[in-house]
């Protein structure tokens, strides 16, 4: 009995085998199920992009106005500043020793203009007052003199020679008072005017060198343009510091609040976002940090798209147009420079099947929204 | 002719029963135009109930053909042939096949037993075909090979037993559904002299309960003793109907002598 | 009488084997044989079936199959975003890309770029490390097959074994560096390549330069969405092809069929497999009803009606076919089973069941009928010959 069956129960054992193993190898294998949930739009009808959350200033990025070395950093990033907040510091030594150059000139006119105006020296005047007294009394003593001989009728005892001498000392006398009157009057009439005009303008002049100076010292003093954010700093004490427009900007500031997110639509989608649209962000990552986003404006210049590959030089492949909007980071672990998954409600009767060319690409620039 | 049968009775006992097969003017004439065979030339021949009839005669007479044609297995060509009052010409092919299963017993000359069955299954055959459950025909088919001397060995196969047995196991067979008919073609010319006795010996025993009619094919004349009546065939036709053996060849016959 | 006939056919056990090898050879060669070129038709998606995730794949309109790939512009994506019913669709880069081994040596790899952020389209089945570590830097994930085999590093005993890929190892992928941070599972491909996986980004700095490099866009269908009509709405909206996973699978299996002479070898393997079976179950089944014959004819003349011998036969066939039928699938899923480990690409599916079973069904049939004919001309009067 056994043996009559054997080969029925080997073949029935041989067809289960191969129905195990179809069951076993047509189980479908485990899905590759994604790390993080993708976000899902809200709105029915809608226009997908991507996004890039930037400051609501847009990112500024501080430059230089003169190239140098970095003496000293005052911020750190993330920090909050107030318009005028000194951001960084260049190394200006040269200036500091030119200035002390400029202040020692200035000092040096305003003392030779101060010298000038404090004329007469008063210990000059009772010398030049003495030597006028002198002549004075030369000269009265020598009149004395003459007066005396007049009086003398005695021919004999009077000699013409004598007189006349004595007259002419006279004279000398008169004009030697007259000189020391003059010298002490001048004396007394101190500096010259145009001369004390002359220094007033070569100090002015050093003041004018001493305030270049330290404008050029506070030219390398960097200062936050506007109330904001510190996002990135790119610079520390001891680098050099070009001027000019830099791939990587010295550093960058923004206000951040309310953020703004950068949405690029391609152009195929571009007619189908009206102003003002609703749209809803979410960040890549996790779709659970989300945020309504409020329409703000169209870039109106419908630019090439960047692949955001990272790519030391980024491909360019599309053109998409630019919508920004704002939402408030309050709440939200988000930075600047993340990317959203951004979802934009387009108008129900734009869901109509547009005559789209098969390539995308090849159809031409969209226009620009009002 | 037609009245041949009853005058030809030698058994007046039979005569009184009713009428197992009935024939009259069968033809069956075998192939077509100029080689054709007349195997059958008009046979009016009738078999009773409880009745052992033999049919004898030399090769070639044409016994085969009328046992094949009286079994239903072979339709006649021209005349009449019933089995208990149902002409086979009125039955369809499905009927005829159904009849013969429920009415008639066949024992064949090597005995046909199913060699890759046993013993018990091939006797359970009949059985199975008359609906039984393959259990109770089982069970029934133990009994009959019990009843022929064979119920040790209802497990073997046939090929495991000698001739005689087999030849008992094909008598178990075409009993066990207890046919009211049952046909025999040679059951004894296999079979040596000594087992051939012994197995007609059984057959009668066994079969001829009730009013069971037999029907032996045999040219063998040891054992025309058994018989009811033996119907003499040549060339297509019954020449004679006669009670025994003697009547048939004469006095001076002897057994084992070729017939 | 059904069960004689059954122990008729078991307990002749010589031309029982006969006809039970016959059935078995020609639904061994067709299972087998249909396996391997499953198996391969297989290969030819594995990666779609691997990437099980998405519901819809969204390419450019002439994409012929998985490896055709016809990159599109980065902001498809975001139109195939906009389209409704869309809930979420992610980038796929697909590409060749040559790692350069230790000893010198190039070996092209399949480089596959998934989404940065939810990393769908990676790899499902890691065998060492996870799949969120794809977000560490120059990280990438091999499968096992490269790992094992074909990015393998080489022996420094000559001729020893390679010693495979394991987590820390650095690769270099076209001339940058990655670091394999896992090991996953993975469906052999076609043309046996090793299967890179890493993030988008990085794959398109790993590539070679191209100006578009979006292969594929991996489409998750909002719930309840009717994947056939948002197929329709993706291609009317952006102009680009879009296929549900079994479509993509069909679209890649078929440009295979068409354009290769896989399905002609295949064909002619089994059609031989058919025929011999076909031959050998016949001719010994009809030897089998002649040898029975005699006892066919005995049980019609003792009452068996030519239905019943008819359904008697063709039990037989049957029986016959479905033991012949599961030995030969028996045999060839043994056969794939123990193949496993090995190149050999085999995947018994249940619709090759159903075609063997099919085939099996017709064998027994052909070879019963030709026993029918014989048994229902037979005379029952032949068995009072002598």
């Amino acid at each position: 009995m056994i043996r009559t069956f054997l080969i029925p129960l080997l073949a029935i054992a041989g067809m289960l085998f191969g129905i195990v193993v179809v069951i076993r190898s047509s189980q479908p294998k485990p899905p590759s199920a994604p790390v993080v949930q993708p976000p899902v739009s809200p709105f029915t009808v809608r226009v997908a992009g991507s996004g890039i959350i930037e400051a609501s200033s847009e990112n500024i990025a501080i430059g230089t106005p003169i190239g140098g070395t970095v003496d000293k950093v005052d911020v750190r990033v993330g920090d909050r500043v107030k318009p005028g907040d000194v951001l960084f510091t260049l190394d200006s030594r040269d200036l500091r020793a030119q200035l002390a150059v400029r202040e020692a000139e200035l000092a040096a006119a305003q003392e030779s203009l101060k010298r000038l105006q404090s004329m007469p020296r008063p210990e000059e005047i009772p010398p030049a007052e003495a030597r006028v007294e002198a002549a004075k009394a030369t000269l009265e003593d020598l009149q004395n003199q003459v007066a005396i001989m007049e009086r003398v009728q005695d021919p004999r005892a009077r000699s013409e020679e004598e007189m006349s001498r004595r007259r002419f000392a006279v004279l000398v006398a008169k004009g030697r008072l007259d000189e020391a009157a003059a010298a002490l009057s001048l004396l007394k009439a101190g500096a010259w005017g145009p001369e004390i005009q002359i220094a007033k303008a070569q100090v002015v002049a050093a003041e004018a060198n001493v305030k270049q100076v330290q404008t050029e010292i506070d030219r390398r003093i960097i200062r936050a343009p506007i109330a904001g954010r510190v996002l990135q700093v790119k610079v520390r004490p001891g680098e050099f510091a070009s001027a000019g427009a830099l791939a990587t900007p010295l550093i960058l500031l923004g206000a951040v609040e309310p953020l703004h997110v950068r949405v690029d639509v391609d152009e195929n989608d571009a007619w189908r976002v009206k102003a003002g649209a609703k749209a809803h962000g979410y960040l890549r990552g996790n779709r659970d940090i989300q945020t309504p986003l409020q329409f703000v404006r169209f870039e109106p210049y419908v630019v090439p798209k960047k692949s955001l590959t990272g790519d030391s030089s980024e491909r360019v492949d599309t053109r998409v147009l630019q919508v920004l909007f704002s939402f408030d980071p309050k709440d939200l672990p988000v930075f600047v420079g993340q990317q959203m998954d951004v979802y934009i409600e387009a108008p129900a009767d734009s869901d109509k099947p547009s005559v789209h060319s098969t390539r995308g690409e090849a159809s031409p620039a969209t226009e620009s929204p009002k | 002719m037609s009245t041949a049968a009853p005058a030809h009775s030698m058994n007046p006992a039979a005569s009184a029963r009713g009428l197992a097969v009935r024939c009259r003017n069968v033809v069956k004439n075998y192939g077509t135009g100029q080689s054709v065979v007349r195997a059958l030339r008009g046979i009016d021949l009738d078999v009773y109930e409880g009745e052992l009839l033999m049919l004898v005669g030399p090769s070639g007479c044409g016994k085969t053909t009328l046992i094949s044609v009286i079994a239903g297995v072979l339709d006649r060509d021209e005349g009449e042939c019933s089995v208990f009052g149902r002409d086979y010409a009125q039955m369809t092919s499905a009927q005829r096949t159904r009849f013969r299963g429920e009415t008639i017993g066949f024992v064949f000359q090597s005995y046909n037993l199913i060699p890759t069955l046993t013993i018990a299954e091939n006797v359970s055959v009949p059985l199975l075909l008359n609906g039984l459950n393959r259990h109770e025909a089982l069970r029934r088919a133990n009994d009959m090979l019990a009843k022929v001397g064979l119920g040790e060995r209802v497990k073997d196969t046939p090929l495991r037993l000698s001739g005689g047995q087999q030849q008992r196991v094909a008598i178990a067979r075409a009993l066990v559904h207890e046919p009211r008919l049952i046909v025999c073609d040679e059951p004894t010319s296999a079979l040596d002299h000594e087992t051939g006795h012994r197995v007609v010996e059984l057959l009668k025993s066994v079969a001829m309960s009730g009013n069971r009619s037999l029907v032996i094919v045999t040219h063998d004349n040891r054992i025309f003793d058994f018989a009811d009546r033996i119907a003499h065939m040549d060339d297509g036709q019954v020449d004679k109907i006669v009670g025994s053996a003697k009547e048939l060849y004469g006095p001076n016959m002897q057994p084992g002598s070729p017939a | 009488m059904y069960w004689l006939a059954l122990k008729m056919l078991f307990n002749d056990k010589a031309k029982f084997f006969g006809i039970v090898m016959g059935v078995t050879l020609a639904s061994l060669v067709i299972t087998q044989q249909g396996s391997i070129f499953v198996g391969i038709l297989g290969r030819t998606f594995g990666v779609i079936t691997d990437m099980n995730y998405p519901d819809i794949w969204v390419m450019d309109p002439k994409v012929q199959f998985i490896d055709d790939t016809k990159p599109l512009t980065d902001t498809k994506l975001y139109e195939v975003r906009g389209v409704p019913g869309v809930a979420s669709a992610m980038p796929l880069y697909k590409g060749m890309i040559r790692a350069r081994m230790e000893n010198g040596l190039f070996q092209n790899c399949n480089l596959y770029g998934v989404d940065d952020s939810t990393l769908m389209g990676g790899p499902g089945e890691m065998i060492v490390g996870k799949l969120a570590d794809l977000r560490m830097a120059d990280s990438v994930i091999v499968d096992l097959e490269g790992a094992t085999d074909k990015l393998a590093k080489p022996n420094p005993v000559k001729g020893g074994p390679k010693i495979p890929l394991k987590i820390g190892d650095t690769l270099e992928l076209n001339d940058h560096r990655a670091v394999v941070v896992g090991i996953c599972k993975g469906s052999r491909t076609f043309q046996s390549q090793p299967n890179v996986f890493t993030t988008y980004s990085r794959a398109v700095t790993f590539a070679p330069r191209e100006r578009k490099l979006l292969s594929f866009v991996l489409v998750k269908a909002e719930p309840g969405e009717n994947l056939d009509e948002l197929t329709r709405r993706i291609t009317e909206r952006t102009g680009l092809a879009a296929y549900t996973a079994n479509q993509f699978k069909m679209l890649t299996v078929n440009y295979f069929l068409k354009y290769t002479g896989i399905p002609i070898n295949f064909g002619i393997a089994v059609s031989l497999g058919f025929l011999v079976g076909t031959l050998i179950t016949g001719f010994m089944f009809y030897s089998f009803t002649l040898d029975n014959l005699k006892f066919l004819g005995t049980l019609k003349a003792m009452g068996t009606g030519d239905s019943m011998l008819m359904r008697m036969i063709l039990l037989q066939a049957m029986a016959v076919g479905v033991i012949g039928f599961g030995m030969g699938v028996g045999i060839a899923t043994l056969f794939g089973v123990s193949m496993r480990e090995t190149q050999l690409a085999f995947w018994l599916t249940w619709q090759l069941l159903v075609v063997s079973g099919g085939a099996v069904v017709i064998i027994c049939m052909l070879a019963a009928m030709l026993s029918v004919r014989k048994v229902v001309a037979l005379e029952p009067a032949m068995v009072f010959k002598g």
